[in-house]
């Protein structure tokens, strides 16, 4: 069913035999001085699901952008289905059967799924749209996908997964060689992922080429025949999937080995300065949580999206509501817990939505930086009138300890990078005297660079007697950070973990169950 | 590339106001001088003057709760209520206390209506969390009916010499009154918005309400001053605009609900919360009062005055509009 054509060019990437649907080689593209992708070569074969991997600003999202036609190319060639192509816009590479799911959905909310399926494209008979004839080949494509969509629903009644669901239909509605899925699982609950990765391995079957953009391990475990690895614009390596390992694809994308990523951080437990007894939330969303934190260590809690360990952490900071249970620090127990009452007994939060409840984004970098310190006798007389000059020269010291990245010291929030707000962050959370820091996802959406230097803060911290808490989604970061791991999943504690006993393997056979006590699990393989 | 837009986005907004507002003042002087050269003569640029001083107060007020993102669409009837009570109070306590005990009456009558005011709105907005627009919607009705109600609609007259005197003809130093307590209203805001914790703390919740709380901050409380702080400037201005009539006027302040949104706002306040200093309302006040002193000395049908003034807020709004989007 696929226009195999046989290339008769030089081969790019190592041992390749098959027809290749795309080819690049030697593509280069600029914007202005900044150069997005240098030297790039790619291929992608029929039946394959080729991951494209790499950090955030690494070229991915430039190359699949050229690849479907909506970004031009500098220099270099493209060959599509064996055709050299100087020009492509996305009309013709739709045309020609190349299909994309990009991260922000193109669905009209107001109207139907079939609407919007069809939209531009409506198959029209004598001037009148041909419905039956729609009807028709949407229910054949939800059937051969096996979505139980109602095809007449509106889109805005939809859940994400299953507007996602329409998404992969619209790419599919058309006769379709090459699909191109941009982060798919971003939004999805892990039971969506799990059903989109059936999908996308039925669609491998049928011989498409698949372009699967990723930096989530364990699906590029499951998914990936091969692995294209990009780093700052430049292609560093494809690798057969089979003949790799995580640890290989984390070197390779961040050009340094993990032992060296990832700092050796002492463990000097000292007292207990924050317990949780039997904690149940009245949101529901985390049950009967014990646990207690120690200075001098730093405690992980890992688990799926939403399986409640980032609530522990705001239970912890008074931002969730405690149903039944104790929150104690040091001999303290937090009642009527608040953010304020938690910061008096030097408990700091770093929340992982910077732009909502993290930084005032249009406020300086002194404001951001002191904000939660202002009744510290430092830097305010008596909770009154600011110490311009304590925060001023405060702010430049952070600057300068954390290497935060500015315009200048009256610069917006906004106007720094992620990593840069983080840091700033960070920086707020140095302004007074801590005892126990949380950090609820401290890398989320930032640099490479940035995060290592997150992870030194977290480091030195540690080393100097702080008890840290790390919530992250990021297997290797919690791994990797915590001296103790504490597993949740469906918002209960299931497992703990301490020194050389948390691997990955164990942790990830926590992760997911395996039904021996709960029941609506069935696909959670946790690794290929 | 992202780098060149910040920039230009930064520069506009430290333009905007720095600039930007004393030109466009300038121009309208300019402007109504070539058609009357009376706009320069020594009696006008003091009227200018006097009328911007007594304007700035309400301008003041709508900023303080504009930088929260909210609003205060009571202060038109603060002003009348405290222009009718504190007139009652005068002319009915000075020939029991004297002339001067009498008016210190009146003025704390006036202030202590101003501070219960906020406090009804800062309750209302902070406490109760009801939208600030609809809570002083309802405090605009309130209070407006009872200035009329208790006036009987109609002006209080045979106010003392002494009071107009002392807060609006009195001169010191070849500078009225009203202008020296606008001076001093100036500066103690100034300070407070910028040299302490309490301004501190509006700016950063005035931009995101979830960030002061998590930064453990007492947003609720820190939101109630303001509405106060917000009722105290209006009944100043209440005071003082009595002091200019000579009578307690039940309907003082109608005009001045949207005058004062549009002075801030023109004077670089965005409506969004979080940002706008003390050069918005003396921006704010000095245009608006120019254009219609400018507009009244060319004769221009009072009634046109509104529609300026309508055109003024949606250019400043669409201007906040602009600097949003390019940060």
């Amino acid at each position: 069913m696929t226009s195999t054509t046989t290339k008769p060019g030089a081969a790019i990437a190592p041992g390749t035999s098959d027809a290749a649907l795309i080819e690049i080689a030697h593509l280069d593209k600029s914007y202005g001085a900044f150069k997005a992708l240098e030297d790039m070569q790619f291929e992608l074969r029929a039946g394959e699901v080729h991951v494209l991997f790499g950090e955030n600003g690494a070229g991915k999202s430039t190359l699949i952008q050229i690849i479907c036609g909506v970004q031009p190319f500098d220099s270099g060639s493209y060959r599509l289905f064996g055709e050299t192509l100087s020009s492509l816009t996305p009309a013709l590479a739709h045309a020609k059967g190349v299909s994309v799911v990009f991260q922000e959905f193109s669905l009209i909310p107001d109207m139907t799924v079939e609407e919007n399926l069809f939209l531009g494209h409506e198959i029209t008979s004598g001037g009148r749209l041909a419905k039956s004839a729609m009807h028709k080949k949407v229910q054949a494509v939800l059937d051969r996908l096996g979505f139980h969509l109602d095809s007449s629903a509106r889109v805005s009644t939809l859940r994400r997964a299953h507007q996602q669901m329409v998404e992969i239909a619209k790419a599919l509605l058309w006769d379709c060689q090459v699909l191109i899925l941009d982060e798919p699982t971003a939004s999805l609950t892990d039971h969506e992922a799990a059903q989109l990765f059936d999908i996308i391995e039925q669609l491998r079957s049928e011989g498409l080429g698949i372009v699967y953009v990723s930096h989530r391990m364990p699906e590029i475990s499951r998914l990936a025949d091969r692995v294209t690895v990009l780093r700052d614009g430049k292609f560093i390596a494809t690798v057969n999937k089979a003949d790799t390992s995580e640890k290989e694809l984390v070197q390779l994308m961040t050009g340094r080995t993990f032992d060296e990523f990832f700092p050796h951080i002492q463990r000097n437990p000292g007292d207990t300065v924050l317990a949780f007894r039997d904690v149940t939330l009245q949101s529901g969303l985390a049950e009967n949580i014990s646990f207690s934190v120690r200075r001098g260590e730093v405690l992980g809690f890992a688990g799926l999206a939403g399986c409640g360990k980032s609530e522990v952490l705001r239970a912890a900071f008074g931002l969730e509501a405690v149903e039944t249970g104790a929150i104690t620090t040091g001999g303290t127990k937090l009642d009527n817990n608040s953010p304020r009452k938690a910061l008096n007994n030097r408990i700091c939060y770093l929340p992982s939505d910077r732009a909502t409840e993290g930084l005032a984004m249009h406020q300086s970098l002194i404001a951001n930086s002191t904000i939660a310190a202002l009744d510290d006798p430092v830097f305010s007389l008596g909770n009154m009138l600011l110490n311009r000059r304590a925060e001023t020269s405060f702010t430049e010291k952070m600057i300068d300890k954390l290497k935060i990245r500015t315009p200048g010291l009256h610069a917006k929030a906004d106007q720094l990078s992620g990593g840069n707000k983080q840091k700033l962050m960070i920086a707020r959370g140095l302004s007074r005297e801590f005892d126990v820091f949380l950090f609820d996802e401290p890398t989320v959406g930032v640099d490479i660079q940035a995060k290592l230097e997150i992870y030194d803060v977290i480091k030195t911290l540690t080393e100097e007697g702080k008890a840290v808490v790390i919530a992250s989604s990021e297997l290797a970061e919690v791994m990797h950070m915590s001296h103790r791991v504490i597993v949740m999943r469906e918002g209960e504690i299931v497992g703990e973990l301490d020194g050389d006993a948390v691997t990955e393997n164990a942790l990830l056979s926590h992760f997911f169950d395996h039904g021996d006590q709960d029941t609506d699990q069935p696909q959670g393989h946790p690794t290929s | 590339m992202s780098d060149q837009t910040q920039v230009s986005g930064h520069s506009l907004r430290a333009i905007g106001p720095h600039l930007l507002l004393p030109l466009a003042i300038v121009a309208v002087v300019a402007f109504f001088a070539l058609l009357q050269p009376a706009m320069l003569s020594g009696d006008n640029i003091a009227n200018i003057m006097k009328q911007s001083s007594l304007f700035f107060f309400v301008a003041c007020a709508q900023l303080v709760v504009i930088i929260t993102r909210g609003f205060d669409l009571s202060v038109g009837a603060n002003v009348s209520l405290v222009s009718v009570a504190s007139s009652m109070v005068m002319t009915a306590m000075i020939p029991v206390f004297g002339t001067g005990l009498g008016i210190v009456l009146g003025v704390g009558i006036g202030l202590l209506i101003g501070v219960g005011i906020g406090a009804m709105n800062g309750l209302l907005v902070a406490y109760g969390r009801i939208n600030p627009f609809i809570v002083t919607l309802a405090t605009m009705s309130i209070f407006t009916g009872v200035a009329t109600t208790i006036s009987g609609g109609f002006p209080i007259f045979n106010l003392p010499e002494a009071f107009s005197f002392a807060f609006n003809q009195m001169i010191i130093l070849m500078l009225p009154i009203p202008l020296i307590i606008a001076g001093v209203v100036a500066y103690g805001l100034h300070f407070s918005l910028t040299k302490t914790v309490h301004g501190r703390v509006l700016y950063v919740l005035g931009d995101s309400n979830e960030v002061a709380l998590v930064a453990g901050r007492r947003v609720k409380e820190h939101l109630f001053l303001a509405y106060v702080t917000s009722g105290v400037l209006a009944s100043v201005a209440g005071l003082l605009m009595t002091a200019q009539t000579g009578s307690g006027e039940p309907n003082l302040g109608t005009s001045l609900v949207l005058n004062s949104i549009a002075a801030a706002v023109i004077g670089g306040a965005s409506l969004r919360g979080g940002s706008g200093g003390i050069l918005a309302p003396i921006y704010g006040a000095l245009l608006i009062v120019c254009l219609s002193i400018g507009m009244n000395l060319q004769q221009i049908n009072g009634s046109l005055q509104p529609v300026v003034i309508g055109a003024i807020l949606i250019f400043g709004a669409a201007l906040d509009a602009l600097r949003t989007r390019e940060r």
